[in-house]
């Protein structure tokens, strides 16, 4: 059976169970508005599935129904006649629910006399009538029939995928439990720490590493990409299309962005209401959009991404936008506004007044969208889930409505900053760097008409202090030396928040604020940390709005394609200095992590410098020239091969990207050479050398590479879980969501040293690109991997067919990394080598 | 972190008809009834994060055994005036439309049994002060308002 009516039917039953309590006290109390509005979206919800499905005997019938509930909802009292009208009509549903079910059909027949019935009370009700429907026109489901309906065999159950229904409840208190499991594991890990046992701390290594795959686990099983919830809307604007006689066409972006399911079923309804309004007001008819120059077919687009904690949702059209006029007159004739303050709103929030109760411009009810449900619905459905809906519009050019939605469960990392005594977490995704003010700083914090900005590089990033935002109290005119100002990137722009300090870095679990504080749009969720204390998450995109960074509305896709771009051309550098000679770099990609350590922080074991680093030791090199009782020194933290060490060094001055190029290679051990960037002498750090002396194992693994690697997989989660493992590795990661996206990069001429695909993807499997690549004579040399839930020898047959070099399972990370090695050739990299693949890389 | 106290949830017999459960509050000396199936538990809350820009009658947020909650203080919302600073760290963990909150008063009382027959109208002067009454019920020691929830956690929206 078609997975969408097998869907259809479950939630259906689903929402007819839920109800039957309150069809059951509308029988008693047919005038009590909650219950009429919750019948009345019962029947909306139902018409507006079973018109994308086809399921017209169903459609015609919830139609007529919901036409008579609209009337009582207004107000309308509803006679005994009247309700056993609608509870028979609900029945009749359910009978044909049951029919749809074991035979995937609508069962024939029409519902003329309930139809008909309706018709006769609708026309009383609207006064324009005076013959009484004959209430014995009601024929209820034949007895027979209805038995029948209610046993279906089991061997009519069809087949049904392995898998089985949990309640989201259930896993909803596996999450809480994981997380609170979570937070005791780390309270363990402090103590353990303390003591220093030997004893407990193998099994406390075991413990932390099993808690965070369980919570891994847990968290995936939640987790289901958006395209289970677009792949129904092409039907849906197919059937919109016929509806409305318009020609409407539909551009899905960002399907593989994983959300919890317990949201996806949330913004379900709510997107489906968008969609049908905007292909029933957004659009303009064929003639309409001629006459104005547009092509005939309108276009809706939707996009989804993953923006800093929270998902983006855009439902955008390109059909004749808002009228602001039309809107300000229903807002004056409802009394919603004063005219002088009309006068005074914003477009958006004179736009914002779409979203009230039974504010619909529409002069025709149409089938489609109805009757002023729809957006109200939208707005409060993702608002009870900590989510807000935007809107923008261009006149003529079309409307475009946002969604932000909270991840729920997201566990992200999160810098926590310090503003006087209050702590906030700010997410690292959308961090891009802190800076200092303080003496020799070169950046200079003004105040332009009021509004802070710091000049840093060739750029002017607008700055809010923190204090002021947050009315924290008395900000300083400019920052204190003591200050820093974290810059974040929001879409394509970047903005700074100046914080008192940078106490730390923690990986978060995001709970959405609730409903009496979700109106704060400096803040999107809160936290509780490590020691049990609750922090407010801060959102980057609030603090950009509150500057008045407001992203512009972009409507119209265009599909140019571009040419493939390497992801580097020029080398991002950390400048610092360490000792009085010239200043040194290292390249940013060697170095995983800055941090800042006191000398109280460190001690000396087996002869080495070591320091305690997210519970596990770490070798320290120093090359710091400056006196030990400095207080605190930055550590440049490299991750080689899965292992730490850390680089004390004076003072780190800045990250600039630039070309690198050797001027005059170094005969000294811990140099590379000297080379000249933006107009100052620099030393290259040979990192290789200090790896040597701090990790000599690490090396001999010859992690360090800039390979180019490929990795193909249609869900985002295995990319975002393999890529950072490849990049921790050395390898210089690439990543593709499909066949088809492979076979265009290398059409356009990308470069990759190995290939890693998912054997199984949906449109062209693993196998099928492999022999696709291996077509065209030039990569007859390319290794290409296959990864697969499980290394089976059947899989390793149809790899090697397809000429692929091998295949790893998804989840074995050595497998993985030892096979790349294989294949991209083993060697013994010492300083050498590594030096002269540096200096090759920075030739390139 | 928190000590906590068990509700007695009124194991004083089963209900009659047209009989309900209350749990009352003091707040400014004043004393209000509280359904009693709203509550969850009752606590002293140890370490508060306040929030920033949020409407003035919310205290912060409290962790409370792993869950965020919202502590409101009554007394603020009774007179709804910022400066008075609330003194009171004894909270009452209570769900409302699916959020949780942490009501903070300065006492707490029993748990009565309202019985139908002592509701009384809700005397108009009651409503001057913008304080929203459910019900009330003259018993003997004292007349109970009982506060109307929905008024209680509905807060002025500041944007």
């Amino acid at each position: 059976m078609d997975d969408l009516i097998i869907d259809f039917v479950t939630e259906t039953s689903e929402h007819l169970e839920a109800a039957s309590s309150q069809l059951v006290q509308f029988e008693t109390e047919p005038s009590n508005i909650a219950i009429v509005t919750s019948i009345f979206r019962l029947l909306h919800t139902i018409k507006g599935t079973c018109g994308f499905l086809g399921l017209t005997r169903l459609e015609k019938l919830a139609h007529s129904a919901e036409a008579v509930v609209s009337i009582l909802r207004e107000g309308s009292l509803a006679t005994p006649d009247l309700v056993s009208l609608i509870l028979a009509a609900v029945d009749r549903i359910r009978m044909i629910l049951v029919e749809l079910d074991r035979h995937a059909a609508e069962p024939p027949g029409d519902d003329r006399d309930l139809i008909e019935a309706f018709e006769n009370h609708l026309a009383m009700l609207e006064g324009r009538a005076s013959v009484a429907a004959a209430p014995d026109a009601i024929v209820a489901p034949h007895p027979a029939e209805a038995a029948e309906g209610k046993s279906p065999g089991p061997s009519q159950q069809g087949h049904q995928p392995e898998t089985i229904r949990v309640e989201v409840g259930t896993l909803e208190r596996m999450m809480v439990l994981v997380s609170e499991l979570v937070l005791t594991r780390n309270q363990l890990l402090e103590i353990s720490r303390r003591q220093e046992d030997e004893a407990v701390k193998a099994p406390m290594q075991r413990l932390s590493a099993l808690t965070s795959d369980l919570q891994d686990s847990v968290m995936r099983a939640r987790m289901q990409p958006l395209s289970r919830l677009f792949s129904r809307l092409p039907r849906l604007i197919r059937e919109l299309a016929v509806e409305t006689h318009k020609k409407l066409s539909l551009v899905v972006e960002g399907g593989e962005t994983e959300l919890d399911r317990q949201l996806i079923e949330v913004i379900r309804d709510p997107l489906t209401h968008m969609l049908r309004n905007s292909a029933d007001h957004g659009i303009e008819t064929p003639d309409v959009r001629a006459a104005a120059g547009k092509p005939e077919a309108g276009t809706i687009h939707i996009a989804a991404s993953h923006e800093a904690g929270y998902i983006t949702i855009t439902v955008s059209d390109d059909g004749r936008g808002l009228s602001l006029e039309k809107i300000k007159a229903k807002a004056l004739a409802r009394g919603l506004v004063a005219p002088a303050d009309l006068d005074r709103m914003t477009d958006e929030a004179i736009y914002r007044f779409i979203f009230l109760p039974d504010f619909s411009t529409a002069t025709q009810i149409t089938n489609i969208s109805g009757r002023g449900i729809g957006l109200d619905v939208v707005r409060e459905n993702i608002e009870t889930i900590g989510g807000s809906i935007s809107v923008a519009a261009k006149p003529g050019k079309g409307t475009s409505f946002g969604l932000k939605i909270p991840l729920t469960l997201a566990i992200a990392p999160a810098l926590i900053v310090e503003v006087g005594p209050h702590r906030f977490a700010l997410p690292q995704q959308s961090v891009i760097e802190a800076i200092g003010f303080g003496e020799g700083s070169h950046h200079r914090v003004e105040r332009v008409q009021g509004s802070l900005v710091l000049r840093l590089r060739n750029q002017v990033i607008p700055l809010v202090d923190a204090r002021e935002i947050l009315r924290l109290g008395d900000a300083p005119a400019v920052p204190q030396e003591s200050q820093l100002a974290v810059i974040m990137r929001v879409g394509t722009q970047c903005c700074g928040i100046i914080v008192d300090n940078v106490t730390d870095v923690q990986e978060i679990v995001v709970k959405p604020l609730g409903a009496s504080l979700s109106h704060l749009f400096c803040f999107s969720g809160h936290t509780i940390l490590g020691d049990g204390s609750v922090v407010l998450i801060l959102d980057p995109a609030g603090i950009a709005k509150a500057l008045g960074l407001v992203q512009v509305l972009e409507l119209g896709v265009q599909n140019n394609i571009e040419p493939f771009v390497p992801p580097r051309e020029k080398t991002r550098l950390i400048l610092f200095r360490a000792g009085s000679d010239a200043l040194k770099v290292v390249p940013l990609s060697l170095i995983s992590r800055i941090e800042a350590i006191t000398d109280e922080a460190t001690e000396v074991s087996d002869g080495m410098l070591v320091m305690q680093h997210r519970g596990f030791l770490m070798p320290l090199i120093s090359i710091s020239r400056e006196d030990a009782t400095k207080k605190e020194r930055p550590v440049l933290v490299m991750g080689i091969g899965g292992q730490s060490v850390g680089l004390i060094v004076d003072e780190i001055i800045d990250i600039v990207e630039d070309f690198l190029d050797i001027e005059i290679a170094s005969a000294k051990d811990g140099t590379i050479g000297t080379a000249y960037i933006q107009d100052t002498v620099v030393e290259i750090i040979d990192i290789s050398h200090y790896v040597k002396i701090a990790r000599p194992d690490a090396l001999a693994r010859g992690v360090i590479k800039r390979f180019a690697i490929l990795l193909v997989d249609d869900r985002l989660f295995f990319r975002d879980m393999l890529s950072p493992i490849l990049t921790a590795a050395g390898y210089r990661v690439t990543t593709a969501s499909s066949g088809a996206e492979t076979l265009s990069m290398l059409k356009r001429g990308a470069v990759f040293h190995m290939i890693v695909t998912d054997t199984d993807m949906p449109g062209m499997d693993g196998y099928t690109l492999a022999r696709e690549i291996k077509r065209d004579p030039k990569y007859a040399a390319l290794p290409i991997l296959a990864l697969a839930a499980h290394a089976a020898p059947i899989i390793s047959e149809a790899a090697a067919t397809s000429g692929m070099c091998g295949v790893v399972g998804k989840f074995d990370r050595t497998a993985l990394l030892e096979m790349i090695n294989a294949n991209l050739g083993v060697e013994d990299l010492g300083s050498h080598d590594l030096e002269k693949r540096i200096i090759q890389e920075f030739a390139a | 972190m928190i000590r906590e106290q068990a509700v007695n949830h009124g194991h004083v017999g089963a209900l009659k008809p047209q009989q309900s459960r209350c749990f009352t509050v003091v707040s400014e000396g004043r004393t209000f009834g509280l359904p009693v199936e709203s509550i969850q538990t009752v606590f002293e809350m140890v370490a508060l994060t306040p929030v920033p820009l949020a409407p003035c009658e919310i205290l912060g947020l409290v962790n409370l055994r792993g869950k965020i909650v919202t502590a409101i203080s009554l007394r603020r919302r009774l007179r709804d005036d910022p400066t008075r600073s609330e003194t009171s760290n004894l909270a009452i963990g209570m769900e409302h439309r699916g959020e949780s909150f942490a009501l903070v008063v300065d006492e707490v009382g029993d748990v009565i049994t309202l019985d139908a027959g002592t509701q009384i109208p809700v005397p108009s002067h009651l409503g001057v002060e913008g304080i929203k009454i459910s019900a009330v019920h003259r018993l003997e020691s004292l007349i109970l308002p009982l506060l109307d929830l929905d008024w209680v956690f509905t807060f002025s929206r500041e944007t």
